[in-house]
């Protein structure tokens, strides 16, 4: 055991050796974006990196000019990149550009979009385009109000979206890939706001998603149940941006490819916040286990619910060998959910499917009406045109109603309970080609090691497995009441797989399949968790108590409901967002 | 002197002429910050071509007029409710970020500064011309209003088809009661140009409902269009028997019975799935259709026979004929 820790120490050591500074890792992305390999031009991005580098204006001015002439796409992607370019111009650009870019903002009405990262590009974007080009009147801009209006309506929204979000959550909650498109457009507030009390604000609210990111990441990588992920991030956990934003803002993981991409954009600006000492500490120190606790809301319900928004209860449990995260189950997003999973740390997940879990792949169109404007005809055929897997049964993302999930620390009981005539009456469960020691115990376990961690996985009705084309396998359980219990464990607590085993097998546990599936086991921690499909899960006895779940809660961080606060935490460190008055303490 | 004559009878707007005017989008391919496909809105004046107008928008659903200004369009846009003056060609959004995704917009023929709109999340109302917005769906448990309509000829007299079935209000939506076709969402809602106490509604999956009473209650005609999604109706204003309903699988029904009877009006559209469906108030018998991602359809026999008449891969959302001149 002592020579597993002396060498994560060394292997820490030597990493942290490698990391330039904060300032440094900037420099080097905006010039990876500024001069992309190859010679390829990165667009918006591309023109923004040199403006900022002052190099090339000439350059600039005529791309610049060439892309506006497009004509221009991209609705609120398009906004927010060109709200840099203005803001970077400092003098750099011609007369023509500097035209073509005004113009443009009478010419092309982007959308406004129909989901939270949307509404936040396009009124960060209105609002400081706004700022830029005061005392214009209405017949100059595509919303055809002046630019006091269109400044008085963006900043309406983007101080309705803050307190929301620190009084009940993040919508678009959690996602590796769309933190990019909150990031960025904050960003851009937070730098060139003129307006004080905005600045601060958009300050703020940057540090509270970072700070969101940081008690959930692991080595960078975005480790909690997702409210929107892509597939391949889903199973290969560092083929998303979070990861470099792990590597920018902390120093954590790898300097990221040169992948040209409008959330580049982000690097361009990200001198401009660098993350305090205590975040920098929350995001890096997994020095010891921890679980962390988030409530957010789920998106917006057009249909079907009398509320709006529905709560999200998460839970994340995170080591330095692995993380286990979950939230409740059911349908909280549409398509693109991830409710529950365990992701283990290895020294280069690049390539890596770092990830173990399961899913019911229901799909269907009540779950786009809920969230969508959708017609009932043509929208499914619309996802699967995108999004083909949609449609599959064996897909492995998006949440189901026919799922509730219980976590107490490292373990996870998930229940699955679907209705006959389901169009998949089934789950499916993703088991990694980089898992090792996989072992399927005459007991009914499954054992697998991935990385450090140690994994004993239970389903309780017959499976198969089904392979996935790169070597990973999916298990196969076609049963419409089932259950799956997953408890996890670090190397150095067992020494190896047998003792684990061993121990595992002790553990006291109860399931049946009918009338509703329902189980009891006593976890690896010591815990006695009961769940039976539409109860309320208890430990130890005790129902847990959904209306207590704190906004955040756990070591790092701490936020109640409705508080308008967030108090980040680390040893004796202390450092207070108080939204209400716009205070950092 | 004579081509002056000539120049200046073409400009004045004939009695009884209208423009068609097309809320639609080429959807195919497009996701949100995709290139915009053409979308928005297209407008047809009589026996002219078709004209882009305004701005390319993805996400247009619907369009109302001013009657003392037919000039002046209320358009129902994912960005808000847009006033588009010059016919179309200038916008302006009326409202602010705390609505999205309007679904339908109605401008009260008994007071044409009062217009509603329905979105995502209730139904609004401005009596100042959209200077000034207020809540209109009190009452109302579900708010996701699909379909809107302003009785013509009685005030404060509404009807919003909802995703919980049909509501009618008397106090231009102070209140609300249930009208009927319960736990059914509702698509679209028209009332009758020559009967104005008779008002039609389609749903998703649960058919055609028809109030005779002015809107106060509906009840189901029949089978027609059951668990079939009906998208659109459409009143033939020169024959009042005359009634067509359009829907996915369905394609184009034509009733010349007030809705006795139906009849499938397929014959010549490439596939039954058609969005919208509107007769054209100034040509007797001419009739429009939506074929998704297809193209507009024309028929100049109320449907016996169909051509293609342009927006070529469109989904045509709304069709609506707006007059030349105020009346």
């Amino acid at each position: 055991m002592k020579r597993v820790v002396v060498f994560l120490l060394l292997t820490a050591a030597a990493a942290a050796a490698e990391v330039p500074p904060f300032a440094e890792r900037v420099r080097m992305a905006i010039e990876l974006y500024a001069h992309p390999p190859g010679g390829r031009d990165g667009g918006y991005v591309t023109i923004a990196a040199r403006l900022y580098l002052h190099q090339e204006s000439a350059w600039c001015s005529k791309r610049l000019i060439e892309l506006l002439a497009g004509p221009p796409g991209g609705d609120m992607f398009w906004m927010y990149q060109v709200t840099a370019i203005a803001y970077l111009d400092g003098g750099q650009l011609s007369d023509e550009a500097r035209r073509a870019l005004r113009r443009s903002f009478k010419t092309y009405m982007p959308y406004r979009g129909d989901t939270e990262n949307h509404w936040v590009m396009y009124y960060s974007s209105l609002y400081l385009m706004a700022q830029l080009w005061p005392n214009e009147a209405g017949e100059t801009w595509y919303t055809g109000k002046s630019s006091e209006e269109n400044l008085r309506e963006a900043q309406g929204w983007i101080e309705s979206w803050v307190k929301l979000t620190t009084t009940r959550g993040q919508g678009e909650y959690d996602s590796p890939h769309y933190m990019a498109m909150f990031l960025i457009p904050i960003s851009e507030l937070a730098a060139w706001a003129k307006d004080p009390a905005m600045k601060k604000r958009a300050r703020m609210i940057l540090e509270y998603l970072v700070a969101d990111y940081a008690a959930e990441n692991l080595d960078g990588l975005y480790v909690s149940a997702h409210s929107r992920v892509y597939e391949r991030a889903l199973l290969e956990k560092a083929a998303s941006v979070a990861g470099d934003f792990g590597w920018l803002l902390f120093g954590v993981g790898h300097k990221p490819e040169p992948f040209i991409s409008a959330y580049a954009m982000y690097f361009v600006i990200a001198a401009q916040y660098e993350p305090p000492e205590v975040l920098r500490l929350i995001a890096t120190d997994r020095s010891r286990p921890y679980t962390h606790y988030e409530r957010k809301r789920t998106r917006n319900r057009w249909r079907f619910y009398d509320e709006l928004h529905g709560p999200v209860y998460k839970t994340t449990y995170v080591r330095r060998e692995y993380a286990v995260a979950s939230d409740q189950g059911g349908v909280l997003q549409p398509i693109q959910q991830h409710s529950w999973g365990v992701t283990w740390a290895v020294p280069d997940p690049r390539g890596v499917q770092n990830t173990l879990f399961t899913m019911q792949p229901y799909q269907g169109l009540r779950e786009l009406q809920t969230y969508f404007t959708f017609p009932p005809d043509g929208p499914v055929a619309d996802i699967i045109r995108s999004k083909p897997t949609y449609d599959s049964p064996d897909k492995l993302l998006g949440g189901s109603p026919y799922e509730k999930i219980f976590q107490n620390e490292d373990t996870v009981i998930a229940l699955y309970n679907i209705p006959p005539h389901t169009r998949f009456p089934q789950i499916n469960g993703f088991f990694s080609k980089d898992l090792a020691d996989v072992r399927e115990d005459a007991s009914g376990w499954i054992f697998a090691r991935g990385g450090e961690a140690l994994i004993a996985f239970r389903v309780f009705q017959p499976y198969l497995w089904k392979p996935i084309q790169g070597g990973s396998q999916r298990l196969f359980s076609p049963y419409l009441q089932n259950a799956v219990i997953v408890q996890v464990a670090p190397v150095t607590d067992f020494g190896g797989m047998d003792g684990f085993r061993t121990t595992i097998l002790k553990l006291k546990l109860e399931a049946r399949a009918e009338p509703v599936p329902t189980v009891r086991f006593r976890s690896l921690r010591g815990r006695d968790l009961q769940f039976t499909w539409g109860q309320t899960p208890s430990v130890d006895g005790k129902p847990l108590d959904y209306a207590a779940w704190p906004l955040f809660g756990g070591p790092f961080l701490e936020a109640a409901v409705d508080s308008e606060t967030l108090v980040l935490k680390h040893g004796q460190l202390r450092r207070t967002l108080d939204f209400k008055n716009l205070t950092v303490q | 002197m004579r081509a002056l004559i000539l120049t200046l009878f073409a400009c004045v707007p004939l009695a009884g002429q209208y423009r068609l005017y097309t809320c639609m989008i080429t959807s195919r391919g497009y996701v949100v910050g995709a290139a915009l496909p053409p979308s928005g809105i297209f407008q047809k004046p009589a026996n002219g071509a078709w004209e882009h107008i305004g701005y390319a928008h993805p996400f247009i659903m619907a369009l109302d007029y001013d009657p003392r200004d037919p000039a002046t369009l209320y358009v129902a846009a994912g960005n808000g409710l847009i006033r588009a003056t010059d016919r179309g060609r200038t916008w302006k959004i009326l409202t602010s970020y705390d609505v999205t995704e309007l679904r339908d917009v109605a401008v009260d023929r008994n007071a044409p500064g009062t217009i509603y709109f329905s979105h995502t999340a209730g139904i609004r109302v401005t009596h100042d011309g959209g200077a000034t917005w207020h809540p209109a769906d009190h009452g109302l448990r579900r708010k996701y209003t699909e379909a809107l309509r302003v009785d013509r000829k009685s005030a404060g007299h509404l009807v919003a088809g909802t995703e919980d079935g049909l509501f009618s209000s008397n106090d231009g939506g102070n209140s609300w009661t249930r009208a009927g076709a319960a736990g059914f969402q509702v698509l679209r809602l028209e009332q009758s140009p020559h009967d104005p106490c008779l008002w039609l509604a389609t749903t998703q999956g649960g058919g055609v409902f028809i109030s005779r009473d002015c809107g106060r209650s509906f009840e189901n005609l029949g089978r027609t269009g059951v668990d079939r999604n009906l998208y659109d109706i459409a009143f033939d204003s020169g024959r009042p028997e005359r009634i067509a309903l359009s829907g996915w699988s369905v394609g184009v029904l034509v009733s010349n019975d007030g809705g006795k009877t139906w009849q499938s009006r397929n014959a010549g559209l490439p596939r039954p799935d058609v969005w919208s469906v509107a007769f054209d108030p100034g040509n007797p018998g001419r009739l429009y259709c939506s074929v998704h991602e297809e193209a507009l359809f024309v028929s100049d026999d109320a449907g016996a026979t169909w051509r293609r008449d342009g927006l070529e891969g469109s989904i045509v959302h709304r069709m609506t004929f707006v007059p030349e001149a105020a009346r």
